[in-house]
């Protein structure tokens, strides 16, 4: 059993690391994190008694974030938990980047946890 | 015509002089008459396009169509050769690209109409767009890290020769044969020659040993680098080289999804606005049409081929400044800025002198000279810069999505302009149409001032890490 987080490059993306790492010690399983950013991930928020994975996007197969990470879930079958963050968007951005989330929650053979922005209206 | 080819952190024992040092001059010598092709063939409508007119019968319109349609080919060339590299080969899409060139020039030196024409133009466009995207890479992977800047950079000078040698050649044929008719189709003819060099050179050339080892060819890669460098140098690159082919993969990682993110968002709206400031500065209407524009400010036809030459020579001379004095010791946002604020200044005088100035000859000179004055301050400030400025924009992992998109709309922009200046020419002559670039740079002047990031002086890897803090100065 663990858990794997989705980090995309935002105030969201941040939410959604430490509620994985947060799910993965109230479970007391490993974490497998896809980095969705463009660069490094931030390794000074994760524990150092938690077994962590990263998971890079690389080339053009993960031009499309979505696909990494059900790429990733497949590729770890162990995985049995998915957080992702939300947040709302307008309805040109979603018209133009389409919605992460939506694909991921609709695909993922996992149970998903989404976790919101606290100011959200 | 990209730059900043990535540098790895591998020790590379130094360049020695040898046998092989030959061989990679003959190498560049003969990929950067791709780059002499394209300047040629984009040059060489300007002094063909007067009498192609009467021939032909075209209109302001038409006369637009036929510069457009080159435009167009190469931005589809530009986009669909970057796929046909990686399949086919840099060779062999380079080779394929002067027979496509030879085609292309065939069917314009003979079409008999604007229906043959037209799709001529296209083909030897896809042909100019492809050795566009193929030639620099193709230099910048046989190039040992010491010497890549200076190779790409001799493809940017190859280009501006290009149009030189296309502005005389014209010239001396319409002095030559200026009675004949169709005397266009001779100068039209004149691009085969480039084409042939090149076909006849690639043949002779190796592949590039970056695209072997994308291909799993290593031992045929260690035989080319064995041409190229001396023994222990070509053993030490084969890592480098691996490394090299490994970043290019991920410099194809982002795209759309990631314009999500602000601070990505704010760096392609910055390439954008920089590729169309360059365009919209209308430095391809006097490379295109400059022969036309000077008939129009009051020079005699043979007159205005002769001195369309002048804009050519300068074209070259800033290039050149630019390259071996200006590029590595002005900073990057200071110089395009600065430059921009110059044409946009040239712009103005050159309004101000169709407008004030009586017909005359006086008014075609000070015409020219401000022109000529626009072409320095552009080859000076905004042609390389330019280009060098869009490759280290980018996040590694957003370089190829984003340089390809920023390309597309300087393409596109480029062939919008170019279709428009001949009608814009015609309804509201030199002022209208200069008043339009004019107030364009003002435009994009205020722009980049307010979005461009400086570039220089900095490693990529500090770029990135700033403009993600949200830090764009």
């Amino acid at each position: 059993m663990t858990v794997m987080v989705a980090v995309p490059d935002s105030e969201e993306g941040l939410r959604a690391l430490e509620a994985g790492i947060a799910e993965a010690q109230d479970r007391g399983t490993g974490l497998v994190v896809v980095n969705l950013t463009l660069g490094e991930l931030d390794r000074s928020m994760l524990p150092e008694d938690l077994s962590v994975e990263v998971v890079e996007r690389h080339g053009r197969a993960d031009r499309d974030p979505a696909a990494t990470v059900l790429h990733a879930l497949d590729a770890h079958p162990d995985v049995d938990r998915l957080v992702i963050g939300v947040a709302r968007r307008s309805a040109v951005g979603k018209l133009v980047l389409g919605s992460i989330s939506q694909q991921l929650i609709l695909q993922a053979n996992v149970p998903v946890l989404c976790v919101k922005l606290p100011s959200s209206r | 015509m990209s730059h900043g080819a990535p540098s790895s952190g591998i020790a590379l024992p130094p360049l020695r002089p040898g046998p092989h040092t030959r061989r990679l001059d003959t190498i560049a010598l003969v990929a950067t008459f791709g780059g002499l092709l394209f300047g040629y063939d984009t040059g060489v409508i300007n002094g063909a396009l007067e009498p192609m007119k009467q021939d032909l019968g075209l209109t302001a319109y038409t006369e637009g169509l036929v510069t457009a349609t080159l435009l167009i080919g190469a931005a589809i060339g530009a986009l669909g050769c970057g796929k046909l590299n990686d399949t086919l080969g840099r060779k062999k899409t380079l080779t394929l690209l002067a027979v496509i060139f030879f085609v292309g020039t065939a069917g314009a030196v003979f079409a008999p109409n604007l229906a043959v024409m037209l799709p001529s133009r296209f083909i030897l466009g896809f042909a100019v767009g492809g050795a566009s995207v193929t030639v620099p890479v193709y230099l910048a992977e046989l190039a040992p890290t010491e010497r890549r800047g200076a190779l790409s950079g001799r493809n940017e000078l190859a280009i501006v020769v290009g149009q030189m040698l296309a502005f005389i050649i014209n010239a001396l044929i319409a002095m030559l044969w200026g009675h004949h008719e169709g005397v266009w189709r001779y100068m039209l003819a004149v691009c085969a020659i480039p084409a042939v060099f090149l076909f006849i050179g690639m043949l002779k050339m190796p592949e590039s040993p970056r695209w072997l080892i994308s291909k799993g060819r290593h031992g045929d890669a260690l035989d080319v680098l064995m041409q190229v460098r001396s023994e222990d140098r070509a053993r030490a690159e084969m890592a480098e080289v691996e490394q090299l082919a490994e970043e290019e993969a991920e410099a194809q990682t982002g795209g759309w999804s990631d314009l999500a993110i602000g601070w990505v968002r704010h760096i392609m709206i910055a390439a954008i606005v920089l590729a169309m400031a360059q365009q919209l500065t209308g430095i391809n209407s006097v490379m295109y049409y400059g022969s036309q524009l000077l008939v129009v400010a009051g020079f005699e036809q043979s007159a205005a081929l002769i001195a369309n030459i002048v804009p050519g020579v300068i074209a070259v001379i800033g290039s050149a400044i630019c390259l071996f004095v200006l590029i590595d010791r002005v900073p990057r946002r200071t110089l395009i800025i600065g430059g921009l604020i110059a044409t946009t200044t040239c712009h103005g005088l050159i309004v101000l002198a169709s407008m004030l100035i009586p017909d005359g000859i006086v008014k075609a000179y000070a015409i020219l000279f401000f022109v000529v004055a626009f072409v320095f301050c552009m080859q000076l400030a905004l042609n390389v810069p330019v280009w060098v400025c869009l490759s280290e924009l980018f996040p590694l992992r957003m370089r190829g999505f984003g340089m390809g998109l920023s390309v597309l709309v300087l393409w596109v922009t480029n062939a919008i302009v170019a279709f428009s200046f001949p009608i814009l020419v015609e309804i509201t002559g030199i002022t209208g149409s200069f008043l339009v670039f004019f107030v364009a740079g003002l435009l994009f002047v205020f722009l980049l001032w307010k979005l461009l990031p400086n570039t220089s002086g900095r490693s990529l890897e500090e770029l990135e890490e700033a403009f993600a803090q949200g830090d764009f100065h």
